[in-house]
């Protein structure tokens, strides 16, 4: 009997490593059929229903591949040249389903629209690459995956390639990725030279052998820094972020790709190098510093934006940065957590932009002065959300008792929980609770059951990731960091939205407004050193830039 | 010595005149445009209709480069496709008495060559960008349009940032201190000196204007157009501003507040803040440009206006071309309404249908008349005259159910059958709506986002899901959130009659009006019966129903574009609704008979809405009709029904669906069609007013038995109950006005969308929530319609002609008309459309040409 579960599992396990590599071939398969079909209408379609049924076929593949994981849980993880454990298959599914509803998506709207060989045929192939960085358990071909990729990509970002502006965001991409791919390619140099290995779970048990005889090599410790730098400026990271923010320039599921997906990539580098990374501080110290203070300093210049695309892109930036922090952090399990769910979130977003106009119409229902959130006083606004705080740490804190996490013995816990408090105050602020009746006992409700489902989930990603979490770092410095950044930006939000005519507010607001003018400083940089070819077109003929 | 002071005083004065002069000239060539929750269609060259249509060309294609022609390319087109022939070039050259060269040959040649493009009037900014290395730095031009439109975007939002701009005084005063701060331009562009260049501008809006008509020396002569084509430069936002002095006329001429219902101050001044916006970044590079090209520069902008006409024959060919193409729509189109014979003995219909005018409308009513004689159709302004602007139970928000020619002077709002109900309902829908406000805060906030995605991230997983499967609900308008049975998305009117909680937009919220009210609402019914044409026949009617329209598209930022433009960019349902309700109500009808108009119990009106998107006709408020008209509900039902299926029929070709047979299978295409309307990818969810080339106002005998294929407005008039011509002058100045606004904006999306276009619906990106769209990062505010609108990726979809009007009536009524509106004169005698009179006697059509009636 038991010998008889022993070969299926066997056979579950050949299945998979099977059914992970097919993902890619089918996306590149697709790529090659889709991209190379005429330009009559019925050949586009025709490329359109290969695309559709390679992202179908490798949605349900992957699909697979996660079950079998489930299944085939007690058994060892297959890892050879590619890796089949619960971070890629998650990633992988999670990939191959925003693939999916890309490909539908972008098969109607781009419908009439030329060149959607071109279109078809690089969405595929930035899917294919995609998918091999993700199964990927071989540091070579991971980083050339990911070049890979980013080429893909430009080619669909340049999609109007007559838009003056495109080519510029996609220029700064440009070289933020080549600088990326030359600090991640020494990164591979320094550690084939130095340990003779390229296997990434090889580095990772070798990573902690050398650490618990002692200190890591530094060639070891200056690839590791390098690679937390390629997956800063892949990730958007400030201050080279203009690219993420503009590249608006391309279709709207482009932009989707891009944001729920491509950009991902480097907090899954990152966690897919845990093992390494765990054991080298000043990488993860670079990622918090960096990570946090993009979070902050982003979410608040997403305040000023006015158009819906670019506020997204905004929140992006921030976003990664959080996810980064939470890699920095040690918390693999609520980095992975926050990648699927703002990839989800993030491509919902960006699909239906076009419906910011509804958005508006639903917020002028309920009127300009709750819309606002403003008219209070300071006092009035800063004891509201003082009683919204005490609130939400008051679920928060339920929420955890019920879950018995041991927040007091894991201080990064502590400090993320934390966050998630400050979150909750805009539903059970005074001002949200004078709802009244059962308004007010649905926001308490509900804002406990958001705390209980963040719970949860951690409870779940911890288990699923298994072994794959590491140990957390112990740093004080790097959580008081935290703890004090996200403090002053929710102060600096609440003041800000209940005193917007205070001096505070309109001085900064010039300079949110401007994001610091560091992608300036970015783009007068990149046209002195590489400048971009704009093409003839004339000025007229495309506005803006 | 004081006489040389005083003459310098008065030339000072002459010259301050003559700039405000300037500047009101150019503001007054910029024509609105509608926020995108209220997207009505506007004739954006509406500031040019006192000049002919190819001065107009002439004028615009100089200041700005714009072109108002048709491609040479498409008229190429249409002359292999056999559409356009030697005859409409004949035809368009006998019309037109000025052309000394041109013959058949010469136009047929010039098919196959491109329209020469004439020199277009430089801006400073192009000045300082001619020298530059524009395809390795951004260009002047680009960067200040830029600036200038995110300015205006911070300025103007209410609804996408939550942390906005500070407030000052005016459009200017608030650029200024933005740019005394900005570093940006030093960054990229400029030099060190920029900071004491723009600490150099004036504080004052009309200081600065003084201030550079002296800095840059524009001559007096050419002040004018000089600032047009600034304006030009900016045209999104300029046409935001125009739709803010808009909107303040409308109020002053009502002698009310000048905001909207959510409190924002328009701004009469924004307009001309923003030409001195403009302005001063020509300032701001006076000192770049080469010095050598300033004074031929200066030369320029006043050599134009001494001899623009006459127009170059390049510009000729074009207008004759357009022309012929118009003349080659208009010849079957006449024969056809000539040969239409009155019918002698009419039936007298069971059931009569009022629909509005647009196009759309055609199609259906054509297909609802061919299931029986028992139907009769009419065709009457959407908004059924009702001049009301309508409040959603428990909102804030009032907006206009009008067109946008007109200001509301009367409130509506929902109102339950049982009051205390109402209020519960307004109470429950106050407190859901402040829970979405709720939850969009921890949504979107700057320190909640983090944990929303980790904890409701992957909710949206299934969204996502949803979204991109295909869907068959009905729609759901937004002013049904928080309302019982909203969710269900499938039926929700059926849920809340099923409740008891039925809501009715009402005239009158209170059930005790006083006799002035009753008074005040007879008077409109009977205004607008009257205009409707009321007769015996529709005083016959067992059944009038009154069907406004409205359209189903999902995650689309033009989705009120494809709503009645009549009723102010919003469906029809609460004008039908509020009207069946106030024609059927004892004691309207009472003041009604006192006015001459008797209605019994045997004709009941009952309030319908047309699905442009989907052919389907929803009915309202049914359960309040008698027993005694259930019969006849059941057959208008199953009429109107099948009537869908052959209008589905009838337009599937032209919508790319994938169902063969279309006409075999009605439940496949009707499901097809669905799910297309709720696709969230959708940028074509239907053609809505494209093709729109004809206006015929006119008994509906006279084009019912011609397919007019969904192009023509059709407005029922019969010139002998009208003898005082009030009908004949409401509907040449309004309704033919509106269809002119239609017409030009499909006209000028498909001439020229980049200038008056939105551009690609791929990269268009929402601003402030409602302001408009960007195509992509940036650029100016872009206005009319998105290019899939109008164009399929093959071909076009709208053939640019200009709108052909019918009037059936006297000439010399027509003319009365005529002669007493400027508006109307100039839309006619300038060409922005053909006039054409059909002789009621005769059966004769004539042509308004050059003030003189010419038989066709």
């Amino acid at each position: 009997m038991s010998g008889l579960i022993q070969q299926a599992s066997g056979w579950m396990v050949a299945a998979r490593s099977v059914a992970l590599l097919l993902v890619p071939l089918l996306y590149a398969a697709a790529a090659v059929w889709a991209g190379t079909v005429g330009p009559s209408r019925d050949q586009t379609a025709r490329g359109w229903s290969w695309a559709e049924r390679g992202a179908a076929a490798a949605l349900l593949l992957s699909a697979m591949s996660l079950l079998a994981l489930v299944w085939g849980r007690p058994l060892s993880v297959a890892a050879g040249l590619f890796i089949a454990d619960a971070l890629s298959a998650t990633v992988l599914l999670l990939v191959s389903f925003i693939g999916w509803v890309i490909v539908r998506y972008s098969r109607t709207c781009l419908l009439g629209e030329a060149n959607q060989a071109r279109f078809q045929g690089c969405l595929m192939l930035t899917l294919a690459t995609v998918s091999v960085v993700v199964i990927s358990n071989h540091l070579a071909v991971l980083a050339l995956a990911w070049f890979a990729t980013s080429v893909a990509l430009h080619q669909l970002l340049v999609f109007y390639g007559d838009r003056r502006p495109a080519l510029v965001a996609a220029h700064k991409k440009f070289l933020a990725s080549r600088l990326a791919d030359l600090f991640l390619a020494t990164a591979v140099v320094l550690i084939a030279s130095t340990e003779h290995l390229l296997f990434i779970d090889q580095i990772g048990a070798r990573a902690q052998a050398l650490a618990s005889s002692g200190a890591l090599p530094w060639a070891l410790q200056l690839a590791t820094v390098l690679i937390v730098m390629a997956a800063l400026l892949k990730c958007a990271q400030l201050p080279v972020h203009g690219w993420l923010i503009q590249v608006m320039e391309a279709p709207t599921p482009v932009s989707a790709l891009l944001h729920a997906g491509v950009v991902n990539l480097g907090g899954f580098v990152l966690m897919r190098l845990s093992g390494l990374l765990s054991e080298v501080p000043a990488a993860q110290t670079l990622l918090v510093v960096v990570g946090s203070t993009t979070a902050v300093l982003a979410a608040l210049v997403m305040m000023t934006r006015i158009s819906v695309k670019v506020m997204l892109a905004w929140s992006t930036c921030a976003q990664m940065g959080f996810m980064l922090m939470q890699v920095g952090l040690g918390a693999y399990e609520l980095a992975l957590l926050h990648l699927v769910g703002h990839s989800l979130y993030k491509a919902h977003a960006f699909l239906a932009a076009g419906g910011a106009v509804e958005q508006a119409r639903l917020q002028r229902l309920s009127g300009p002065a709750i819309a606002a959130g403003a008219g209070a006083g300071a006092g009035a606004a800063l004891s509201s959300a003082a009683l919204g705080l005490l609130l939400s740490a008051a679920s928060v804190a339920g929420a955890a008792l019920l879950w018995g996490v041991p927040l007091m013995q894991e201080p990064v816990l502590w400090v993320l929980s934390f966050v998630v408090c400050l979150a909750l105050v805009p539903l059970l602020s005074a001002q949200a609770m004078r709802v009244g009746g059962w308004g007010s006992v649905l926001l308490v409700l509900g804002s406990f059951a958001v705390a209980l489902l963040y719970f949860a989930l951690h409870h779940l990603a911890l288990a699923w990731l298994g072994t794959a979490a590491r140990p957390q770092p112990n740093q004080p410095g790097l959580w008081a960091w935290v703890v004090i950044g996200f403090a002053a930006l929710f102060a600096l939000q609440t003041w800000i939205r209940s005193q917007p005519q205070s001096r505070l507010s309109r001085r900064l607001y010039p300079w949110f407004y401007a994001g610091l003018y560091l992608d300036e400083w970015f783009t007068r940089l990149s046209f002195r050193v590489w400048p971009v070819r704009l093409g003839s077109s004339t000025v007229l003929t495309s506005k803006g830039f | 010595m004081n006489a040389p002071l005083h003459k310098q005083l008065e030339a000072s004065l002459q010259h301050g005149v003559a700039l405000q002069r300037s500047v009101d000239e150019a503001c007054a060539r910029i024509a609105p445009t509608w926020p995108l929750d209220q997207f009505i269609a506007v004739n954006p060259y509406w500031g040019w209709v006192d000049k002919p249509f190819s001065e107009a060309a002439a004028e615009l294609a100089r200041l700005s480069g714009a072109s108002m022609w048709a491609t040479r390319a498409h008229h190429l087109a249409r002359w292999k496709a056999g559409d356009l022939r030697a005859e409409h070039l004949q035809a368009a050259l006998a019309s037109t008495p000025t052309v000394a060269s041109a013959s058949v040959e010469a136009l047929t040649h010039a098919l196959h060559q491109a329209a020469v493009v004439p020199p277009q009037l430089r801006l400073m900014t192009d000045l300082v960008d001619a020298p530059r290395d524009l395809t390795h730095h951004v260009a002047w031009r680009d960067f200040a349009t830029h600036q200038i439109s995110q300015h205006c975007a911070a300025h103007f939002d209410r609804h996408q940032s939550v942390w906005g701009a500070p407030q000052a005084q005016g459009l200017y005063a608030t650029w200024l201190q933005q740019m005394q701060g900005d570093r940006s331009a030093s960054l990229l562009m400029a030099g060190s000196d920029w900071p004491a260049r723009v600490a150099s501008l004036p504080a004052q809006p009309e200081a600065l204007m003084a201030w550079a008509v002296k800095t840059l020396h524009v001559p007096e002569a050419g002040m004018t157009d000089y600032f047009t084509a600034l304006l030009l430069s900016i045209n999104g936002w300029a046409s935001w501003c125009a739709y803010e002095r808009w909107q303040v006329k409308l109020a002053v001429a009502q002698e009310a507040a000048p905001c909207d219902s959510s409190g924002a101050v328009f701004d009469a001044d924004a307009l001309s803040n923003l030409l001195a916006i403009r302005t001063a970044w020509e300032c701001l590079l006076l000192r770049d440009a080469p010095q050598e090209s300033l004074d031929s520069w200066r030369l320029s902008l006043t050599r134009c206006v001494e001899d623009v006409p006459p127009a170059p024959h390049d510009a000729q060919v074009d207008a004759l071309l357009q022309h012929a193409a118009e003349f080659a729509y208009q010849a079957p189109l006449c024969r056809g309404l000539q040969q239409a014979r009155q019918p002698v003995d009419a039936i007298a219909a069971k059931f009569q249908a009022v629909f509005c005018i647009d196009v759309r409308s055609e199609v259906f009513r054509r297909a609802l008349e061919s299931t029986g004689a028992h139907i009769q159709t009419r065709g009457f302004a959407g908004f059924f005259g009702l001049p009301i602007a309508y409040r959603p139970l428990g909102c804030a928000v009032v907006r206009p159910q009008l067109p946008g020619l007109l200001s509301p002077s009367h409130e509506v709002t929902d109102v339950s059958d049982d009051a205390s109900l109402g209020q519960v309902l307004s109470r429950q829908r106050q407190r859901g709506l402040d829970l979405r406000t709720r939850w969009r805060e921890f949504r979107t906030g700057a320190s909640s986002g983090f944990s929303f995605v980790e904890s409701c991230g992957l909710f949206y997983g299934a969204k996502l899901l949803r979204h991109s499967l295909p869907s068959v609900a009905d729609a759901v308008p937004v002013e049904q959130t928080g309302l019982p049975g909203a969710r269900g998305a499938a039926s929700w009117r059926a849920a809340m009659a099923d409740e008891g909680s039925s809501l009715r937009p009402r005239w009158n919220a209170s059930a005790a009006i006083s006799p002035a009210d009753v008074a005040a609402q007879c008077d409109t019914a009977a205004n607008v019966l009257g205009a409707m044409g009321w007769d015996a026949a529709m005083a016959a009617a067992r059944l009038v129903l009154l069907a406004g329209h409205g359209s189903q598209s999902a995650n689309n930022p033009h989705a009120a574009g494809l709503d009645c433009g009549a009723c102010g960019g919003q469906t029809g349902e609460v004008n039908a609704r509020v009207l069946a309700a106030l024609l059927n109500d004892a004691q309207v009808r009472e003041g009604l008979l006192a006015r001459g108009i008797a209605l019994t119990a045997n004709t009941q009106f009952l309030a319908g809405l047309h699905n442009t998107t989907t052919d389907e006709v929803v009915l309202f408020d049914l359960d309040l009709l008698p027993a005694s008209h259930s019969a006849d509900l059941a057959e208008l039902t199953q009429n109107l029904s099948s009537a869908g299926s052959s209008a589905r029929a009838e337009r599937a070709p032209s919508l790319d669906l994938n169902v063969e047979p279309t006409a075999a299978k009605p439940a496949q295409l009707f499901r097809a069609i669905k799910s297309r309307a709720n696709d969230w990818a959708e940028v074509r969810p239907e053609w809505a007013l494209a093709n729109n080339a004809a206006f015929i106002v006119a008994p509906r005998w006279r084009s019912q038995n011609l397919n007019l294929a969904g192009r023509a407005f059709l407005h029922d008039y019969d010139w002998q109950q009208d003898s005082q011509l009030k009908l004949l002058e409401l509907i040449m100045t309004a309704p033919m006005v509106v269809a002119n606004w239609i017409n030009m904006q499909y006209h000028a999306s498909t001439v020229d969308n980049a200038r008056y276009g939105s551009g690609n619906k791929l990269l268009h990106n929402v601003v402030g929530g409602r302001l408009g769209v960007f195509e992509g990062n940036g650029g100016d505010l872009r206005i009319g319609l998105p290019w899939q609108s109008v164009h399929d990726g093959d071909q076009l979809r709208h053939t640019p002609l200009r709108l052909s009007v019918f009037i059936e009536a006297p000439q010399a009524n027509i003319q009365t008309v005529i002669d007493k509106h400027a508006v109307v004169r100039q839309l006619v005698e300038n060409e922005w459309l053909h006039l054409f009179q059909i002789d009621p006697a005769q059966a004769q059509i004539s042509k308004h040409l050059r003030g003189k009636w010419t038989v066709v």
